[in-house]
């Protein structure tokens, strides 16, 4: 690697010896190269690695190894593991890397759902691009960050972070399982199929779901698991 | 009751002051009164009082200090909040600690003034507020995101924890944190003690725990119990 000239180097505190490395992760090529030539920009930070999926990132953060290391995990995700499961599986199994999350105009939902799994942060694309990498460094020296979403939103992620424990704690990982696979909209027979248990079963666990949520029907369990961050709806980002 | 009511008029932002230090009180009565911009509409000395001087005077803001006799700040903060108030929230406070910074911002509060400022601080910040903007510090700002970070932790670990605690285990802590012996809990579960103790040992070493008072502590602030 090609040491930097010291007129180079960021005037603002003790100046590390070594750049803080950066992997880029999100779905869009386009976005990894916007953020990595953001990234790159700056004379105390690099990209290590770029990664398009979860599997991909794992790989990298696997393969590298560093002492200041941030994964910066885009939130759409899509594949076998999400954003979500990419942010809580860095976490469990890298405790020394910092994982940020990173959304275009991020919802609380969003943004609680992604502290709950462990990130060290979240970074809004919405953010001025200085504040942005300064969170980034910020997040690899252990301090919590925010930048983009207004500060009216604190108690909304709150909340978001609260009801998720709640109905985490309210279900079994069983029936997290079959809300999981009910918000894709199939019916009792399928998600049997799915799950490879019998119609009775499924029922079964739905109707313990509604009456530990508190609801009565399947839309209204969907809503409320949706809202705690539990399940994905629709499209996310 | 204590509230004082004064005469109202538009165009200077209405205030109500929050305060049960007599002095305080004064002082920030009298330079809201010398600015051309403020008019104290009402003075309050207690949450109750707050909450009603609020409904009878609508404030365009309330200086409100969180430590009162009774309900304290924060709830006055919440009720306001629920209640639909449009009014500005200017909270004054000799505690910096992240948690009561947090809880103020989670709250609602438009802004957060320590003790420590100078009377021309807390005017120019009823002001600032009134006119809708937010007066946090960086430092404050931080605070409650780093808060923000330890709740999200402590989340993450109760639901963590909640799917390997068996209902029978937070049974049995349930009946601990109310004082009951082990041979207590044995009788009332129709258990041997010995089977207690083994549940318990588990449940100790799940909590990192290394006695009854520190399962207890752990427990609850993780919210998997509720004491009292």
């Amino acid at each position: 690697m090609a040491t930097r000239p010291s007129s180079d180097r960021l005037i603002s505190g003790p100046s590390p010896k070594r750049p803080l490395g950066v992997i880029v992760v999100d779905p869009l090529p386009v976005v990894r190269a916007g953020l990595s030539l953001l990234i790159e920009d700056r004379p105390d930070m690099e990209v290590l690695a770029e990664a398009g999926t979860a599997e991909e990132a794992l790989e990298a953060v696997r393969r590298i190894r560093r002492n200041r290391l941030v994964v910066l995990v885009g939130l759409g995700l899509d594949g076998e593991m999400d954003s979500f499961g990419l942010i809580r599986t860095v976490r469990e199994r890298f405790p020394g890397v910092a994982v940020v999350g990173c959304g275009a105009k991020a919802d609380p939902v969003a943004i609680s759902r992604a502290l709950f799994m462990g990130a060290d942060g979240f970074v809004d694309k919405t953010s001025d691009p200085v504040e942005f990498l300064q969170s980034l460094r910020r997040a690899s020296a252990g301090e919590m960050v925010l930048a983009g979403p207004p500060a009216e939103w604190l108690g909304a992620i709150a909340e978001g972070i609260e009801r998720r424990r709640m109905a985490e704690m309210a279900l079994t990982h069983r029936e997290r399982e079959v809300l999981r696979v009910a918000a894709e909209g199939l019916t009792a027979r399928q998600i049997a199929i799915r799950l490879g248990v019998r119609d009775r079963t499924v029922t079964t666990h739905l109707t313990r779901i509604y009456k530990k949520l508190g609801v009565g029907s399947r839309v209204a369990a969907i809503r409320v698991a949706a809202n705690a961050g539990l399940v994905s709806v629709g499209v996310p980002e | 009751m204590a509230i004082r009511a004064m005469e109202t008029f538009e165009g200077p932002a209405r205030v109500l002051i929050v305060e049960d230090h007599p002095v305080l009180r004064e002082v920030v009565r009298i330079a809201c009164d010398a600015s051309p911009l403020l008019h104290v509409v009402g003075e309050a000395q207690t949450g109750e009082e707050a909450m009603e001087a609020s409904r009878t005077l609508s404030p365009d803001v309330v200086l409100l200090d969180l430590t009162l006799r009774g309900m304290d700040g924060l709830e006055v903060a919440r009720r306001l909040r629920r209640e639909g108030r449009p009014v500005k929230i200017l909270v004054i406070s000799g505690r910096t600690d992240d948690h009561t910074v947090f809880e103020s911002i989670r709250a609602g509060v438009e802004g957060y003034l320590e003790k420590t400022s100078g009377v021309r601080y807390i005017t120019d910040a009823l002001v600032r507020v009134a006119a809708g903007e937010r007066v946090f510090t960086r430092d404050q700002e931080r605070a409650a995101i780093a808060e923000l970070g330890r709740l999200a932790r402590r989340a993450r670990e109760a639901s963590g924890l909640a799917r390997s605690v068996t209902p029978r285990e937070l049974e049995i802590l349930r009946h601990l944190s109310r004082g009951l012996t082990m041979g207590q809990v044995a009788n009332r579960l129709g258990v041997s003690i010995r089977t207690v103790e083994t549940h318990v040992a588990k449940l100790y070493r799940k909590l990192g725990a290394s006695n009854r008072v520190q399962a207890i502590a752990k427990a609850t602030d993780l919210r998997l119990i509720e004491l009292g």
